[in-house]
């Protein structure tokens, strides 16, 4: 049913409102396997909310979710739009991995723990296959000598690893990537650039949200860039970075981070 | 007069006394201070032969060991009842002031040592009481706890609503009204309790209550973003709370829920009026019967014996709920 030119996600016309303010607005977007998406922006247009509503911790109000061909997360009753069954939604959401600007690793695990909770609790696997899988996800972070720690006593550029191997030990097809290094000091951002460019070669279909333009330069096969809710233009890098300099929002909102 | 009376009346054969004079002036050496001259007189009353009149000399030697009493001399005055005693073994009067003489004999640690010895079976029955209601109601109140603590950050509003009801009427009222109803009350429904059931069921449902406030609390003060990185990952609202939220709440819930428990354990003593006898029920009982303070105080010690072992308690289980925030 995965055919080899349907894109991975879709999304259709997807909006999103707190009360009267549109954060995201009426976006349309395709994303297919393998792709390297960056989406950048000012604060406050709506990258955030885009990329919550993708794995549905946001409720859209409009537009439609398609992950692998199939709509996901909301089903019509009465008349009216509802959220699915919170075991669909949680089974959608196992298939997309998410990583988070200040990490939320679980403190009352530890390294391992943190890791193994995935397949463990959500995919019902083993102690020993959790492990296992855990283990191999620590090792590909780098941080296999770590397992045994919890989290209070790592660097924030470690917890972030750390979380990143949380995320693949569910073997998701998608990652979605929330400023990921921006709560890290930058001596300690070259390491989590390092691992998601490892990911990157190894295929993995991804969808990052960075203030870290170099790295948007480095990684990305397309720069998006959002403001107030929409797309206000996109393309490769190189298009993005030039064709943006005639875009006054854009060159100035480049010039303000470079 | 009277003393040539008696003479004449005695005989010749024995030189009769003249009891009464006797005791005049061994009343009046007393009155002049001469303790020995009046005790040297009383003791020459003998033992009355059979069949003779004993009121004299019972008399004699009760006076005497009231005055060897007064002098500090209990164990004399121990003697002087005995004698009594010998011959008249069910003189209540003797018996009497020996057990009153003998308490004086005995230092007052000893009596104390006695009283506790005499006291604790029954006292440590009545405390093992508490502790059975005590680890009932800790048993049952932190589920109850968490079920209310969950219905009530719920988003089914007629659960919320039910579970808000739960801790706003039994946090409202005082908990003795509450055994009350449940023990007195509810029989009038055609619900009749056994003491303990109903002390059980009240116990548990205040704690719940109380336990209930303090874990949404608990459970609400956790960061969002924990809840929404287990959403991340796959898990269901009910996996989330219950492997990455509540765990993280055992912490921060110690303290409160352990101060909780402490006072738990005293107002198990509210359950004495609905016909429970425990630790305080048992000391009122003895301090009833005996009169005897000793009862109430030992009550006391037990509970503060037990207030202390339980604070101990919690305080390393504290500390071991923290581990992973030090290491
Ligand atoms: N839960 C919420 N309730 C109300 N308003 C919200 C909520 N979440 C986000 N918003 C608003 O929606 C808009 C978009 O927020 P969003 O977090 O998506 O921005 P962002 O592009 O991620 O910004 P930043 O770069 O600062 O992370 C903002 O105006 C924000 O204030
Ligand atoms: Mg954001």
């Amino acid at each position: 049913m995965n055919s080899a030119d349907q894109p991975l996600l879709k999304l259709k016309n997807i909006t999103k409102r707190f009360k009267s303010l549109t954060a995201v607005n009426g976006i349309n977007l395709e994303v297919s396997a393998g792709e390297k998406l960056v989406i950048i922006g000012p604060s406050g247009s709506g990258k955030s909310t885009l990329l919550r509503a993708i794995n549905l911790l946001e409720e859209i109000e409009e537009g439609a979710i398609i992950f692998e061909g199939r709509e996901v997360g909301y089903v019509m009753s009465k008349g009216k739009r509802h959220l699915g069954h919170p075991r669909a939604i949680s089974a959608l959401r196992a298939e997309i991995g998410m990583v988070f600007q200040h990490f939320h690793l679980f403190p009352h695990m530890t390294v391992l723990g943190n890791v193994m909770e995935g397949p463990l609790t959500v995919q019902g696997k083993s102690a020993d296959e959790a492990r296992s899988i855990a283990t191999d996800m620590l090792v590909k972070v780098g941080l296999s000598d770590k397992r045994d720690v919890f989290p209070a006593t790592l660097s924030g550029g470690q917890k972030q690893r750390v979380a990143i191997a949380r995320a693949l030990a569910m073997r998701p097809k998608l990652m979605l990537f929330d400023e990921p290094t921006s709560a890290l000091d930058p001596e300690l951002v070259g390491e989590v650039f390092d691992t998601i460019h490892t990911l990157a070669d190894e295929g993995m279909t991804m969808i990052i949200v960075t203030h870290h333009m170099g790295f948007a330069r480095e990684l990305a096969d397309r720069v998006i860039f959002m403001e107030s809710g929409n797309f206000l233009a996109q393309g490769t890098p190189e298009e993005l970075f030039s064709a943006g300099q005639d875009n006054e929002r854009i060159r100035g909102f480049l010039n303000r981070l470079l | 007069m009277a003393l040539l009376f008696l003479w004449a009346l005695s005989g010749p054969c024995l030189a009769a006394i003249d009891y009464d004079g006797l005791f005049r002036q061994s009343s009046d050496l007393m009155a002049q201070g001469d303790l020995g001259g009046a005790l040297d007189l009383l003791g020459k009353v003998p033992p009355p032969a059979a069949g003779e009149e004993a009121g004299a000399f019972v008399s004699s030697r009760m006076q005497a060991a009231r005055i060897l009493a007064a002098q500090k001399e209990p164990d004399k005055a121990v003697a002087a009842c005995r004698e009594v005693l010998k011959l008249f073994p069910d003189n209540s009067e003797a018996r009497n002031f020996v057990a009153a003489l003998e308490q004086q004999l005995k230092p007052g640690w000893h009596t104390v040592l006695s009283d506790t010895l005499r006291f604790l079976p029954s006292l440590a029955k009545g405390a093992l009481m508490t502790l059975l209601l005590v680890l009932c109601t800790m048993l049952v109140s932190p589920l109850g706890g968490l079920l209310i603590a969950l219905g009530r950050i719920s988003t089914v509003r007629p659960v919320s609503g039910f579970c808000w009801f739960i801790i706003w009427f039994f946090r409202g009222t005082p908990l003795l009204l509450q055994l009350f109803f449940i023990y007195y009350g509810l029989p009038s429904l055609g619900i009749t309790l056994a003491p303990f059931t109903a002390a059980v069921i009240g116990l548990g449902l205040n704690y719940s209550a109380y336990l209930g406030e303090i874990i949404r609390g608990a459970i609400q003060s956790i960061d969002h973003g924990q809840m929404e990185a287990a959403k991340a990952i796959g898990m269901t609202y009910g996996q989330a709370m219950r492997r990455v939220i509540v765990p993280q709440t055992y912490k921060r819930l110690m303290p409160p829920v352990g101060n909780e428990f402490i006072a738990l354990i005293k107002d198990t003593a509210l359950v004495s009026t609905i016909a429970m006898v425990e630790l305080m029920r048992a000391a009122d009982q003895l301090f009833n019967t005996y009169f005897n303070i000793t009862a109430l105080a030992l009550a006391a010690v037990i509970y503060l014996v037990l207030t202390t072992i339980f604070t101990f308690i919690f305080e390393k289980i504290e500390y071991r709920a923290g581990i992973y925030e030090q290491r």
